[in-house]
């Protein structure tokens, strides 16, 4: 999770992630963020992430992108 | 049958008594009813376009359906050998739907306008039948292979009925220029029987005058304005230039603007909620946010069916490990993103029209705001570095203006007649601006009359200060469902015999801007 948070920040170094379990729903992370970060994780962790899988569901907190990794890994 | 047309009260108010007195069950065939009779009234030769899509999407949802339930019908490792075919087989359908219905869009806004390009360029002749276009192509196109998208990825179950179907394309209040709606959000609410709910129809009611009024007081008097100064832009000196371009700002918003709380008034008093289009874009900090502030239902199309797909494609994901290994820093990492956001925008501006000038336009946003993701970095050092009050008042109003006058600028490209005229305005409007331009009766002689000016700098008055309270987290009908009901009843009708008494002149209104794309 510590590792995620650290790739999370380093990409998108103006959000604070740790802020909100809404990320999404609140606006703090917007589309040009979702992409960027989507395809930064898919190249760090070396996993497929779809088009699908980009709901706010997936996004909203840290622990739910870590989920989606998880699962995408399996 | 036009918005602003007196044949359009009586229909809407016809079908409003009829939709709730017949039986609940018979009301969504009434509004599919009302859609056909609306759509005939306004375009019956092109009638065969709306069936085309309606029933190609219909068929590609359908057969999505179908293959989505035999696949979960098998066993894991069916599953696993059969993933690559039964790809295929759903990408091919929505490749094929996709091909059919923007090939006829293509055909109907582009092929004339590249037939004589072509012709101007090389003299080579191509076939080029003169094609009348449909009302709200566009709009309905997108909703419909939206709705197949959202089949093929599971997240909505296709449509059985056609007539249902066909209800969610052809749904009157927004065939002229959306909102576009999603099928998951809107179809339900189409199919539901609905109560008469009194608050329904004040606040439709309400929300449809308040459009009449930017539609019939604003847009329509400064659209004399702007059509006297951009019929022969060359006469003017530049701060004539300047007035007609900020004319069309006003215009554009209010005409496009007005036409939605149009649509979506019309909708509640049905029981119907339809999608915002708007977040009062003059307050926007950046062109990013602007363009999220106007046009949302198109923007987030765009993003749901074009950006997202395109970011994270074959392509531009090599194009990204490409970014991330040679170049250092956030560049590095947002260079992929930014370039699929440049072709967004290209896309959004050469889908206004086939013209040199929506290219322009289209590279205009583009760039800017392309320019803007990959600087961000360099923003954000800079504010580190000088201790300003980067989100006070002033900041925020710098950015605001700042914004405004990048789509200011825009705003020559996509209203002058050619290219190189928006250009030569743009010039002239610096190099030859003096406020003497204004001056001697010269405000009076282009299309507008004193009482014209008038009734625009009052309705812009009221329309800021709404849209003020609004930003602030107010809601205007919201403030007027809590005063007593005769101040209510007054402001309704002062309302009412303000937009009688501006249609009067003549300002009944003409189409609706974006109707053409």
């Amino acid at each position: 999770m510590e590792q995620l948070l650290d790739i999370l920040q380093q990409t998108c170094p103006g959000i604070d992630f740790t802020a909100s379990d809404h990320l999404i729903d609140d606006g703090i992370i917007d589309s040009l963020d979702l992409v960027t970060l989507v395809t930064v994780l898919m190249d760090e962790y070396d996993v497929e992430i779809s088009v699908d899988d980009l709901v706010p569901e997936n996004f909203n907190s840290v622990q739910a992108i870590y989920d989606l990794i998880e699962r995408a890994k399996s | 049958m036009s918005f602003t047309s007196l044949t359009f009260l009586a229909f809407l108010a016809g079908l409003i008594v009829l939709y709730y007195i017949l039986p609940r069950k018979c009301q969504w065939a009434l509004l599919l009813a009302a859609s056909c009779a609306f759509y005939l009234c306004g375009g019956a030769k092109t009638i065969g376009y709306l069936a085309f899509t309606a029933l190609t999407t219909y068929t590609a949802g359908r057969r999505l359906g179908v293959l989505n339930t035999r696949w979960k019908a098998l066993d894991a490792q069916e599953k696993k050998t059969r993933k690559r075919a039964h790809d295929r087989r759903r990408k091919g359908v929505v490749w094929l739907v996709c091909l059919l219905n923007f090939g006829v869009l293509f055909a109907l806004k582009y092929w004339a306008f590249l037939a004589e390009a072509l012709l101007r360029r090389t003299g080579l002749h191509i076939f080029a039948p003169e094609l009348l276009m449909p009302v709200g192509v566009s709009f309905y196109t997108f909703q419909s292979i939206g709705y197949v998208v959202d089949c093929y990825r599971g997240k909505v179950q296709p449509q059985k009925n056609f007539a249902k179907y066909a209800l969610f394309v052809s749904f009157f209040p927004q065939i002229v220029q959306g909102p576009i709606g999603r099928y998951d959000a809107l179809a339900p609410q189409l199919l539901a029987e609905h109560e008469l709910d009194w608050e329904n129809i004040r606040g439709g009611l309400q929300l449809a005058l308040w459009g009449y009024f930017k539609k019939l007081l604003l847009a329509e008097r400064t659209a004399a304005l702007v059509n006297t100064v951009f019929a022969s832009p060359e006469t003017y000196g530049g701060a004539v230039l300047v007035l007609g371009v900020f004319g069309y700002c006003v215009q554009l918003y209010c005409d496009f603007s007005g036409g939605i709380d149009i649509s979506r008034g019309t909708a509640q008093m049905l029981g119907i909620t339809m999608a915002e289009n708007f977040q009062r874009p003059i307050f926007a900090r950046s062109l990013t946010e602007y363009w999220r502030r106007w046009h949302i239902s198109l923007g987030s199309w765009m993003r749901d069916y074009v950006f997202y797909p395109l970011a994270l494609s074959r392509p531009f994901r090599a194009l990204g490990s490409f970014a991330r290994k040679h170049f250092r820093g956030m560049l590095s990492k947002i260079f992929a993103t930014s370039m699929a956001t440049f072709v967004v925008y290209f896309i959004i501006g050469v889908w206004h029209g086939a013209n040199f000038r929506y290219l322009a336009f289209g590279l205009y946003n583009g760039v800017l705001i392309t320019a803007a993701l990959l600087l961000e970095p360099l923003f954000v050092r800079v504010r580190e570095k000088l201790p300003l009050c980067w989100d006070g008042w002033l900041w925020r109003g710098v950015q605001m203006l700042r914004t405004g006058a990048i789509v200011f600028i825009g705003r020559y490209i996509t209203r002058a007649p050619r290219l190189t005229t928006a250009l030569s305005m743009l010039r002239r409007s610096v190099t030859d601006f003096s406020l003497s331009q204004l001056r001697g009766g010269a405000l009076f002689s282009l299309g507008m009359t004193k009482a014209d000016w008038l009734v625009v700098l009052a309705g812009l008055f009221v329309l800021l200060a709404v849209e003020m309270y609004q930003e602030r987290g107010g809601g205007a009908r919201a403030l007027l469902a809590r005063q007593k009901p005769a101040v209510q009843g007054f402001v309704t009708l002062a309302w009412l015999a303000a937009l009688l008494l501006g249609a009067l002149g003549g300002y009944t209104g003409a189409g609706f801007i974006y109707a053409q794309y």
